[in-house]
């Protein structure tokens, strides 16, 4: 798949009556992308987040057009073909176990039961996330070992777009690594968009780099 | 994805988080014996003292305010808990994640409040077997078929309210009007601690307007007068209008303050 963003604009009101201004997240931003890693690199606030959810369907563009294998995709088909993987890996049921979250959210994507915890197995093992682990209540787990359970949930769903919003954060060598292989893996059939922080690991992660700043590519080119 | 897998899903994961407060749990229910036990010393108080504004009903005031406070427990929840529902997902902060999935929004709407509406139904067991076994009412006069046409239509009809009203949560977070008018004025107004007709005229006016009157009145006449769909015409076309206007206004309603929030950006908010 192909993934096209032409002149995309976000605009986020100001709360009323709040004295403050609208907040321009995303600028007339160009992106294309096809099956492969691309890293998104850039100062906080500069529209990553931003870009990534108007991506998956999460909110809604004020102007501009996403365009999927050449095809206008308004924020319905964008959640049919994305997975959104948040920074915060927060957005749990923290009184049910790892796996029944990861069983709940397989089925709001179409998922077995079955298929569900078949794939978190396998893809846990991957991350250092053991079957113990997985039967933990959420709010039991450490933040980096709930940010694996929310890569589990991302990763699990095997859509076109993979956007994963700085999923190394938290997590341990060993983890990064296994993430590292599952980024690779996830780039040779989908089209995968990656942000971090850190340009070792986003280099290491990303066939190519681009740079966001004030709501748009950077000089509208690669790093 | 199938509606039944998306329910079936809400329903397990409604079931494992309540599972896991039991306290409240066994309180919840301590709370409704104690509510009847309440409404059966008014009703020995006064005994037959009410009796000519429920004559119409053939029953006494304890048979009148529990047959209600079932009928109502169990419609009230479509009302309650759609809201209820949307405003937990937002402060545990799974709303967005579960509305970024391709999940549709009348399977959404038709699983988020599953759970309380089986609970609610094992609530009504618990009423009747109370009602029939400890307080002695005598249903035998009831018109079943009737009471189940006049309930499949009044929870309908409450979904739907509720449905509305949880529009409100997905674009306001907190503050709820229509709520907050179900909360205090639907009890007040609707018949279901005492029969309408005790109400002033002006008042009875703006019952009138309310489906719950029609509802539980209709209710009321099928499962202690034994009334029949034929005696019940009038308030069944009433109700069958209210679900006419107010399901497909719900759906509408609701997909338009979740694109709203889409669009603001709010969707994760509370």
């Amino acid at each position: 798949m192909k993934i096209e963003a032409r002149a995309l604009i976000k605009i986020f009101p100001a709360p009323p009556f709040s004295g403050s201004q609208p907040l321009c997240a995303l600028a007339g931003l160009d992106l294309e992308a096809g099956p492969g890693v691309l890293g998104v690199e850039g100062a906080n606030g500069s529209g990553k987040t931003t870009l990534f959810k108007t991506l998956a369907g999460i909110i809604e563009a004020d102007g501009g057009a996403i365009l999927a294998d050449g095809a206008a995709a308004g924020s319905g088909r964008l959640r049919e073909l994305s997975v959104y993987c948040p920074s915060n890996p927060r957005a749990f049921y923290f009184r049910l176990s790892a796996a029944e979250n990861l069983r709940f959210f397989g089925a709001l994507a179409g998922l077995s039961a079955a298929q569900a915890l078949e794939r978190a197995k396998l893809l846990g093992d991957r991350l250092g996330l053991s079957p113990a682990d997985l039967e933990k209540r959420f709010d039991r787990l450490s933040e980096g070992n709930m940010q694996k359970v929310s890569l589990l949930r991302s990763f699990s769903r095997r859509h076109p777009l993979l956007l994963l919003d700085e999923p190394f954060r938290g997590l341990d060598k060993r983890a990064c690594l296994g993430l590292l292989g599952l980024i690779k893996e996830a780039g040779k059939a989908s089209v995968v968009l990656v942000s971090s922080h850190s340009p070792e690991l986003l280099r290491d992660a990303a066939d190519k780099i681009i740079v966001m700043e004030a709501g748009k590519i950077k000089n509208g080119g690669e790093k | 994805m199938s509606a039944a897998r998306t329910i079936a899903a809400f329903i397990r994961r409604d079931f494992l988080a309540e599972k896991s407060y039991r306290l409240s749990f066994a309180l919840g229910a301590l709370a409704t014996l104690a509510n009847l036990a309440v409404f059966y010393f008014i009703g020995r108080l006064f005994g037959g003292g009410l009796a000519p504004h429920l004559e119409p009903y053939g029953t006494g005031y304890f048979a009148y305010v529990f047959t209600a406070m079932a009928f109502f427990g169990y419609i009230g929840t479509g009302a309650g808990s759609y809201a209820g529902r949307l405003r937990l997902e937002q402060t545990q902060g799974t709303l967005e994640a579960a509305l970024s999935t391709p999940l549709k929004t009348i399977p959404f709407l038709a699983a988020m409040s599953a759970w309380n509406f089986l609970f609610a139904s094992f609530e009504l067991v618990v009423y009747a077997l109370a009602g029939i076994f400890i307080f002695k009412l005598d249903f035998s006069a009831a018109n079943w078929p009737a009471a189940a046409l006049v309930f499949a239509l009044s929870a309908a009809c409450f979904a739907a309210l509720g449905i509305i009203s949880s529009c409100f949560v997905v674009l306001f977070k907190r503050g709820n009007p229509l709520a907050w008018v179900l909360n205090n004025f639907e009890g007040l107004l609707g018949g279901v601690y005492f029969p309408v007709a005790v109400l002033p005229g002006w008042l009875l006016a703006v019952s009138n307007l309310l489906p719950v009157t029609y509802a539980v009145r209709a209710f009321q006449l099928a499962v202690n007068k034994g009334a029949g769909p034929a005696a019940l015409g009038h308030d069944l076309l009433v109700l069958t209008v209210f679900n006419i206007v107010l399901i497909p206004a719900s759906v509408r309603l609701f997909s338009l303050a979740v694109n709203r929030a889409r669009k603001t950006g709010t969707l994760g908010e509370y």
